[in-house]
């Protein structure tokens, strides 16, 4: 006989929930196998010992009642969102019937309009191409005309007023070109020849003095400068001559000293040594 | 005799599911006071962590409140409310590793301290002495339980302390049969071991009690 329970069966006849079959079968088994009777009987003692691990006391907490899960009709989504259309639909007919919206579509052309409808004058389309062309054509000529009048008009008085100007002067002259004699035009000449000698004189004389003037003052600079020269020249001699003088004395001091020292100290030098 | 007639009451409480599941707020207050300490001890031992296993128990029992109305078959509650509730366990044990974070209990107490006399203890009709002992070995025996792997702990609390059905761990699991009730043999092997190794037996309890 093979048959060998596994763990499910084994552990189904410790608690009892093996079906009578499969109980009769394996307690055959036992025994023909007492140490698999006796393991068992192990596994069971442990669940005696187990079993002495107690529950462990517990209050349940008190139980508040959640109404937020029922919600009134009128509070469910569904509703508020059909409601909001219905509104809105609402109201935008009653803003079509105080409006009085009015879509028109016509000749390519889409009108909306609000309100009462205004009745627009017609305007008629009776004028044609050629009547336009006529009308210009006509104030045109109109217009050439009287800028014509009005140049020929301004170009008449302009002549007048010029010819009137010019016969004036012309009868002055030859009044007065009537009127002079042969000596007055001599004096006037005369007169004439004077005048220019006269600035001439006067032009060469006003040159000469101020030349004049010029040379001396040149001169007068020129032998200021000289002295001034000679005068500088002089000091720088006079210095130079200090000078010597007084390299020469400091010479003779010094000679002097030196001799001095050799004639008062003629054996010192020896003691030195 | 209380927790016999809690027991009884869970039994027999396809009507106030059903009254739950309709929106009856008092069935679920109901509900709530029934399971609650079948969750926390659950969450307890799956855990051996007070905080824990209170805050799996509330966040369970939060969605159970939101999830109820969808539950198929009243029958079908326990394995339901333990999905919940196992998902919630797994879930915070993720939170524990992610953060690296240990309590207490994870600490090994030093040589010759086998308890965690901190741990708290609610028999008060019982000696104190004897309570006290009790509560020793609970830890004790807890501390066995959680050197298991986790897969194997969820199935032992599951059959061994809320006696939950072989077919009702697999809903919860939503594993087979077969698989809870491999993961069970070598679970109550594992435990074994750790018994021996500790020196537990049935006789060393039963002298220390």
């Amino acid at each position: 006989m093979n048959y060998r329970p596994d763990e499910s069966t084994l552990i189904a006849y410790l608690y009892g929930e093996l079906n009578e079959k499969e109980t009769k079968k394996l307690e055959a088994y036992f025994q023909q196998h007492p140490e698999e009777l006796v393991k068992l009987r192990g596994l069971d003692e442990v669940r005696d010992v187990m079993s002495h691990a107690q529950d462990k006391e517990v209050i349940a907490p008190p139980v508040f009642v959640d109404e937020a899960g029922v919600k009134p009709f009128w509070h469910s989504s569904y509703f508020r969102v059909s409601m909001g259309i219905a509104a809105s639909f609402l109201f935008l007919l009653v803003a079509g019937k105080l409006l009085g919206p009015e879509i028109k579509y016509s000749n390519g052309e889409l009108r909306i309009s609000f309100g009462n409808k205004t009745e627009q004058p017609v305007q008629s389309n009776g004028l044609t191409e050629e009547k336009v062309n006529e009308l210009i054509s006509s104030s045109l000529a109109k217009n050439n005309e009287s800028l014509e009048f009005v140049r020929t008009e301004d170009q008449k008085k302009l002549m007048q007023t010029i010819a009137d100007f010019n016969s004036k002067k012309m009868n002055e002259l030859t009044k007065t070109a009537s009127q002079a004699s042969q000596e007055q035009v001599r004096s006037f000449v005369s007169s004439l020849q004077e005048q220019n000698l006269k600035l001439m004189k006067d032009y060469f004389q006003l040159s000469t003095s101020d030349q004049k003037k010029y040379m001396e003052s040149l001169l007068v600079n020129f032998s200021s400068y000289l002295q001034e020269q000679r005068k500088q020249d002089l000091q720088y001699v006079a210095n130079q001559m200090n000078s010597l003088e007084k390299n020469n004395n400091q010479f003779k001091q010094e000679t002097e000293q030196i001799l001095t020292s050799l004639i008062s100290n003629p054996g010192k030098k020896k003691n030195n040594y | 005799m209380a927790e016999t007639l809690l027991d009884i009451a869970m039994m027999h409480s396809d009507s106030l599911i059903a009254r739950a599941r309709e929106g009856d707020k008092n069935a679920q207050g109901k509900l709530v006071q029934l399971w609650y300490k079948r969750i926390y001890n659950f969450s307890y031992k799956f855990f051996f962590d007070h905080d824990l296993a209170m805050e799996v128990s509330q966040k369970t029992f939060i969605s159970m409140h939101k999830n109820l109305a969808g539950l198929q078959e009243v029958t079908r509650f326990k394995s339901w409310l333990y999905t919940i509730a196992v998902n919630y366990c797994r879930e915070e044990t993720r939170k524990k590793k992610a953060s690296r974070s240990f309590s207490l209990h994870d600490l090994n107490p030093g040589e010759g301290e086998e308890s965690y006399r901190w741990e708290e203890s609610h028999h008060r009709n019982e000696n104190p002495e004897r309570q006290l002992r009790h509560s020793e070995l609970s830890d004790l025996l807890q501390s066995c339980l959680m050197q298991l792997s986790q897969e194997q702990r969820e199935v032992v609390i599951m059959k061994e302390y809320e006696g939950l059905k072989f077919r009702e761990i697999a809903e919860a699991l939503n594993i087979s049969e077969n698989t809870v009730k491999s993961r069970m043999y070598y679970g109550l092997e594992g435990l074994k071991k750790i018994l021996e190794q500790k020196k537990i037996t049935k006789e060393t309890i039963g002298y220390e009690l």
